[in-house]
């Protein structure tokens, strides 16, 4: 499960890299895959891993799992959401922009989460 | 997923200020239980469900749009269809009844019902479903675009976040037509909606086999259509990851039970009606994780408070029934769910407060009016269409009646109920608020639904670790069936004009190019598609409501020609009007076909475009004497 681990960490850490140019240019196919996906489930997903929301240590952790989705994608949809309409308010709008503060916000918990001690987890039940 | 057993392991750790009796009954799970499905049963069952879904899929294809009546798709669907909906439901049914359950198979199953009961629109139809899909689409284009908002085009530039995210969407990607995205969005919205909803009913139910059912009866129950491209489906999916996170992690009272006496009363009446307390699902973070959460929680009330007039409103009962039955111990959250909305509403929304403040208050307490004066308004329209209204009245009876009884079952089998019960009751609180446009008791049946499955499934599955007997199987598989039926003729029984075709969208795209900026669009019934461009560059007028208004003029020409009286105006009438007019009786039947065909011939009036989809008019304003 570490293995598994690592590969979303470093798929969802490719996505919020490649988010960032995506956002100016490129193919519109593209960019609408990335940066939707971005939107959809990117800083959620790095915050959960950054929460250990892992029920493979515990035989007893049925329930993890479908929680850490749904905060994944409710928390990124949020954040997109609060980014977008924070820029509007400040007449500040600038789609790209936008993106490119999620994708940070992705990094920076990733990056979090490599510097936490690993001994902390959820204790699920 | 993770494997999963068919019950959960017993846990001696309860919650803070908890002072029930943990859940006890269901035994842990033993050699007996475990791992004695055979593989290829679990392949057979994907299997089925995969020709499930080329099945349903193919029929759906096979339908003709044009010969859509007024009892909608029900009356079109091969019988193909609906061997594939009964391979879909059965296969389900023979997985949940397997000793060990297969959380992968389970998803696979209910991805396949959903794609079959929701999949109508981007299969058949290859478009958005109902007209405001098109308007929120044009909402997020202009917000793109332009990067304002302008509160006094109309309440959605009041509550502006998912327009926002939309707008965001399409700037970042240069796509400037999420139309795709609208046509896929009913299925979309269901997956979405898969995770935060197991998670709640696992918080809600006592084993992972009542949570499952519970989830597959709200598919199949959720008949109201919420699920389109809309800020309301937006925040339905927040709101439901908000309540399984909360139940999730910050359980238990949210004071000492001992603290005074009215505690101590709560506390003991709470633990007589319902002394058990689901354990599966609970989730104890450390100290710092779980302060992250409720920022996480606190962050999710904000974004539905900006994305949805009504869900923030709907989400203060629910919060309240947690807190009351011991199953919230965050005692600030429900003020701020209380705060947020009504500070957004006062700041932020001042301008719709300020042109709707009449409105609002003279609704406030008529519960009559704001319920069955809400559903009366509704009971009309065409035989085929009142077949369809009773349908869907009698589909949300049977889901409240069956959550009533379960609620009584929970409670004389001592498995978990109240918590369920007190949400699913808890919306309806909002009754004497206002009828929000005639739709608050569908919304209202929405938010209820998440709750009461979980408790209509109760007399229909055993509290027993492994398997379902045959009887309930076969009484689960029944009770499936009648309301996966029930929701294919109601969800789908407007689809006459609910539904649009590529012909409607050419007249509409016609009038954009044709009309010039600022100028006077009128639709003759409230049901066009179109606003998913030029959303504030034109005059948008209606001439007739789609819900038929006691007292309302009737259509005539004249009533178009003093909309158009100084500067003119288009006129655009499609194939979808008639169909609402003619389904809920807008107006006489045949009267809007003689209203085109007089007014055709008026002075000053040009028909300017016609196809199958509809007509366009050009209404000359002053210089014409009209």
């Amino acid at each position: 499960m570490a293995t598994e681990r690592s590969y979303v960490s470093y798929a969802t850490a490719a996505l919020a890299v490649a988010a960032i140019p995506l956002s100016f240019v490129g193919p519109e196919g593209l960019r609408l895959a990335v940066v939707g996906l971005l939107m959809l489930a990117g800083p959620g997903t790095a915050l959960v891993l950054l929460l250990h929301f892992n029920p493979s240590r515990s035989t007893q952790a049925t329930g993890a799992l479908p929680l850490s989705i749904a905060i994944a994608v409710a928390f990124s949809l949020a954040m997109s959401t609060l980014v977008a309409t924070a820029m509007i308010y400040a007449r500040l709008w600038s789609p790209p922009v936008s993106v490119c503060i999620l994708s940070i916000m992705t990094l920076g918990f990733l990056a979090l989460d490599i510097k936490r001690p690993k001994h902390v987890l959820v204790r699920a039940k | 997923m993770t494997r999963e057993t068919a019950t959960s392991l017993p846990v001696h750790t309860a919650h803070r200020h908890d002072a029930r009796v943990p859940y006890g009954r269901a035994k842990p799970p033993t050699h007996r239980n475990l791992g004695l499905t055979p593989s290829w049963h679990v392949g057979a069952l994907a299997a089925a469900a995969a020709i499930a879904l080329v099945l349903g899929v193919w029929s759906m294809t096979q339908v003709d749009p044009l010969q859509i009546g007024g009892a909608g798709l029900i009356g079109v669907l091969p019988p193909a269809y609906f061997v594939a909906l009964a391979l879909s439901l059965a296969g389900f049914v023979a997985s949940l009844a397997l000793r060990r359950l297969v959380p992968a198979l389970l998803t696979w199953q209910l991805l396949v019902t959903m794609v079959v009961l929701n999949g109508a629109d981007p299969v058949i139809h290859g478009l958005p479903r109902l007209e405001a899909s098109f308007r929120h689409l044009g909402i997020a284009d202009n917000i793109a675009q332009t990067g304002q908002l302008d509160p006094t085009v109309d309440a959605y530039f009041n509550w502006p976040g998912f327009f926002d995210l939309l707008g965001m969407l399409s700037g970042a990607t240069g796509a400037k037509d999420l139309m795709g995205i609208a046509t896929w969005a009913p299925v979309g919205i269901n997956i979405l909606l898969l995770a935060p909803l197991l998670a709640l009913a696992r918080r809600l139910t006592a084993n992972p086999r009542h949570a499952w059912a519970a989830v597959w009866i709200f598919y199949l129950a959720s008949w109201i259509g919420q699920d389109y491209l809309a800020p309301q489906a937006y925040s339905f999916v927040l709101l439901l990851t908000l309540v399984a996170c909360l139940l999730s992690v910050f359980g238990g009272w949210a004071w000492p039970t001992e603290r005074s006496g009215f505690s101590r009363w709560l506390a003991r009446n709470v633990s007589r009606l319902d002394g058990a307390v689901p354990r599966q699902g609970v989730l104890e973070p450390p100290r710092t994780d779980a302060a992250v959460l409720v920022v996480v929680c606190a962050l999710i009330v904000l974004t539905m408070t900006v994305s949805h007039q009504l869900s923030p409103f709907a989400l203060i009962p629910i919060l309240a029934a947690l807190l009351l039955t011991g199953r919230l111990r965050l005692r600030f959250l429900p003020v701020l769910a209380v705060i947020l909305p009504v500070a957004w509403l006062l700041f932020a929304a001042s301008t719709f407060l300020q042109g709707h403040f009449g409105q609002l208050l003279s609704s406030l307490g008529d519960i009559g009016a704001n319920s069955f004066g809400a559903l009366n308004t509704r009971v009309s329209g065409s035989d085929a269409h009142m077949f369809v209204v009773y349908t869907r009245i009698a589909e949300v009876a049977l889901v409240w009646i069956l959550a009533a009884i379960g609620a009584v079952v929970g409670y004389r089998r001592k498995t978990p109920w109240l918590a369920a019960a007190a949400a699913a009751f808890a919306p309806l609180l909002l009754i004497p608020l206002q009828s929000y446009g005639g739709e608050l008791l569908l919304r209202l049946y929405l938010f209820s639904l998440p709750f009461a499955v979980c408790l209509v499934v109760l007399p229909l599955t055993s509290d027993k670790a492994a398997g379902l007997s045959l009887r309930r199987s076969l009484g689960l598989l029944l009770m499936g069936a009648v309301l996966a039926t029930g929701t294919v003729v109601s969800r789908y029984g407007n689809d006459g004009m609910e539904s649009f075709n590529d012909d409607e969208i050419a007249v509409v795209n016609h009038l954009y190019s044709t009309a010039p900026a600022g100028a006077i669009l009128i639709e003759a019934v409230h049901n066009t598609p179109w606003r998913f461009q030029h959303y504030a560059d034109y005059d948008y007028r209606t001439l007739i409501a789609a819900e038929p208004l006691p007292g309302a003029a009737p259509i005539s020409c004249d009533s178009a020609n003093q909309i158009a009286h100084r500067a003119g105006a288009y006129l655009i009438i499609t194939e979808s009007q008639l169909e609402a007019a003619e389904l809920r009786g807008s107006t006489p039947a045949g009267d809007l076909q003689r209203f085109t065909a007089s007014c055709a011939t008026s002075p000053g009036w040009t028909k300017v475009f016609e196809n199958a989809g509809g007509v366009i008019f050009h209404i000359e304003g002053v210089s014409n004497g009209n």
